[in-house]
C-alpha cells in the first residue's frame, strides 16, 4: 500500500467513477463534471500508469443496439490498490460518485 | 446532423497535433465518443480533443519519436528540407521583407543574386570560426574519390542552400531597424551556428551513402586514457562501415573511418534506415 501512487483529487475522482461502473469517456466526465480536455488525457495518464485499461466493446454487441463500438474502462489490480488509498486520503470520494450497475460489454 | 461538420473540422485539426502513427485510432476515439454526445454539448466536447492530442504528442515514446520526426538521415530528406526553408525564405524576402526595406534591394532575380553573392561572401569571411569544430577523418584513402567528390558537392549543396535563409534572417533584422551592437552581434553568431551545423552534419555522415550515423555507442572509460581509447563508435545503417570518434583530440586517436567489407553485410538489415 506504501508503494501506491498518490493521486490528485481529479485523477481519484475519475478513478471512482470507473470503479462506480461508469466506464466510458463521456459518463466519466458526465459524473465527475470535468471538461473532455481534462478527462481524456487524465484517462490516457492512468492507462500508462497501469491504474486502469481499455478495451474497444464488442462489434456485435454494438451492431445489436445499431451504435459505433465504444472504447471502456477498467480498473486494474494496481488501479483498486490506488483507489483504495485515495479513499482514505480523500474521505468524501465515494460520496461524490454514485455507484451504478456495471453495464454489460 | 446540423451544426456536424463544425465538430468534425475541430477533431479533424486537432488530428493534425496526433502523432501520425496513432492518429486514426484517435480519431476513431473521438469519432465514435461523439456520436453520444448531445448535439447542444458537442462543439466544447470537441475542444477537449486538442489537449488530448497534445498530451499522445508529448508522451509517446521516444522510439516513437524517432519515426515520425522530420528525417534528416537521407541526404535527399536533408537537401530537401533546406531547399524548402530556402524556398519559403526567398518568398518572405520578396514580399514581406523587401517592400519595407528603405532603400528599397534592387528587383528581380538579378538583385535576389547580388544579395546572396553578399551573403556568400559574409558566410566565407565568417567560415573559419565554424571550421573549428572540423575533423578530418583519419583513413581517408578508404573512400574512393567519386565518393569525396558527392561528399563535396552535398557540403556546398548545403551552404549554398542555407544562403537565402540567412538573408533572410538579414534582412528580417534591417526591416526592424538599424543593424547595429547586439542585433549584429547576434546575427553574426546565428551565421556561425548555421554553418557550425553544417559542417558537424557533414562529419555524421557516413562518406559512402551520405546517410546520418546512427546507433553511437560510447567505448572505453574516461579514467583509464593512457593505454586505452575511449571515444563514440557510431554505425552506417547500410553497413558500409563505422566512425570512431575520440572524446579527446590527440595526435595518435582522432576520428577514424573504418570501412566495412562485404563479409559485413549479413550483420545489416536490406534498406534499414530508410526514410526518405
Amino acid at each position: 500500500m506504501a508503494d501506491a501512487p498518490r493521486l490528485s483529487h481529479t485523477s481519484a475522482m475519475m478513478l471512482q467513477a470507473i470503479a462506480a461502473g461508469h466506464i466510458y469517456g463521456y459518463t466519466v466526465m458526465e459524473v465527475t463534471g470535468l471538461p473532455s480536455g481534462t478527462v481524456y488525457p487524465a484517462l490516457r495518464r492512468m492507462e500508462r500508469d497501469a491504474l486502469i485499461r481499455s478495451q474497444w466493446e464488442r462489434q456485435s454487441v454494438a451492431d445489436a443496439e445499431q451504435r459505433p463500438p465504444r472504447k471502456y474502462y477498467k480498473l486494474t489490480r494496481a488501479g483498486e490498490k490506488t483507489l483504495e488509498a485515495s479513499r482514505k486520503r480523500y474521505p468524501l470520494l465515494a460520496k461524490l460518485v454514485a455507484t451504478e450497475e456495471v453495464e454489460d460489454v | 446532423m446540423k451544426g456536424q461538420w463544425l465538430q468534425r473540422t475541430t477533431l479533424r485539426v486537432a488530428s493534425l497535433l496526433a502523432p501520425s502513427d496513432q492518429r486514426t485510432e484517435w480519431m476513431e476515439e473521438w469519432q465514435t465518443e461523439l456520436w453520444y454526445i448531445p448535439q447542444c454539448h458537442a462543439t466544447r466536447f470537441c475542444l477537449g480533443a486538442f489537449p488530448d492530442a497534445l498530451w499522445l504528442r508529448r508522451n509517446r515514446s521516444e522510439g516513437d519519436r524517432k519515426r515520425t520526426g522530420i528525417r534528416l538521415d537521407s541526404p535527399i530528406s536533408c537537401l530537401a528540407v533546406l531547399a524548402a526553408c530556402a524556398a519559403l525564405s526567398i518568398f518572405l524576402m520578396f514580399y514581406v521583407l523587401a517592400p519595407r526595406l528603405e532603400p528599397p534591394p534592387p528587383p528581380g532575380a538579378r538583385g535576389l543574386a547580388n544579395v546572396s553573392m553578399g551573403m556568400l561572401l559574409l558566410s566565407c569571411l565568417l567560415m573559419p570560426a565554424a571550421l573549428c569544430v572540423w575533423r578530418a577523418p583519419a583513413d581517408r584513402r578508404a573512400v574512393p574519390w567519386p565518393n569525396r567528390l558527392r561528399r563535396t558537392i552535398f557540403l556546398v549543396l548545403k551552404i549554398v542552400l542555407l544562403q537565402p535563409v540567412l538573408l533572410c534572417g538579414f534582412l528580417s533584422q534591417a526591416a526592424l531597424g538599424p543593424l547595429g551592437g547586439f542585433i549584429g552581434l547576434g546575427f553574426n553568431a546565428a551565421v556561425i551556428l548555421a554553418l557550425r551545423w553544417v559542417i558537424t552534419d557533414q562529419q555524421h555522415r557516413c562518406p559512402v551513402c551520405l546517410r546520418l550515423l546512427s546507433s553511437p555507442v560510447v567505448i572505453g572509460t574516461p579514467s583509464r586514457t593512457f593505454l586505452e581509447w575511449y571515444g563514440t563508435e557510431s554505425t552506417c545503417s547500410r553497413g558500409h562501415g563505422l566512425l570512431h570518434t575520440s572524446e579527446i583530440w590527440s595526435s595518435y586517436s582522432g576520428q577514424q573511418w573504418l570501412c566495412l567489407g562485404d563479409s559485413w553485410s549479413a550483420l545489416f538489415v536490406k534498406g534499414a534506415g530508410r526514410h526518405l
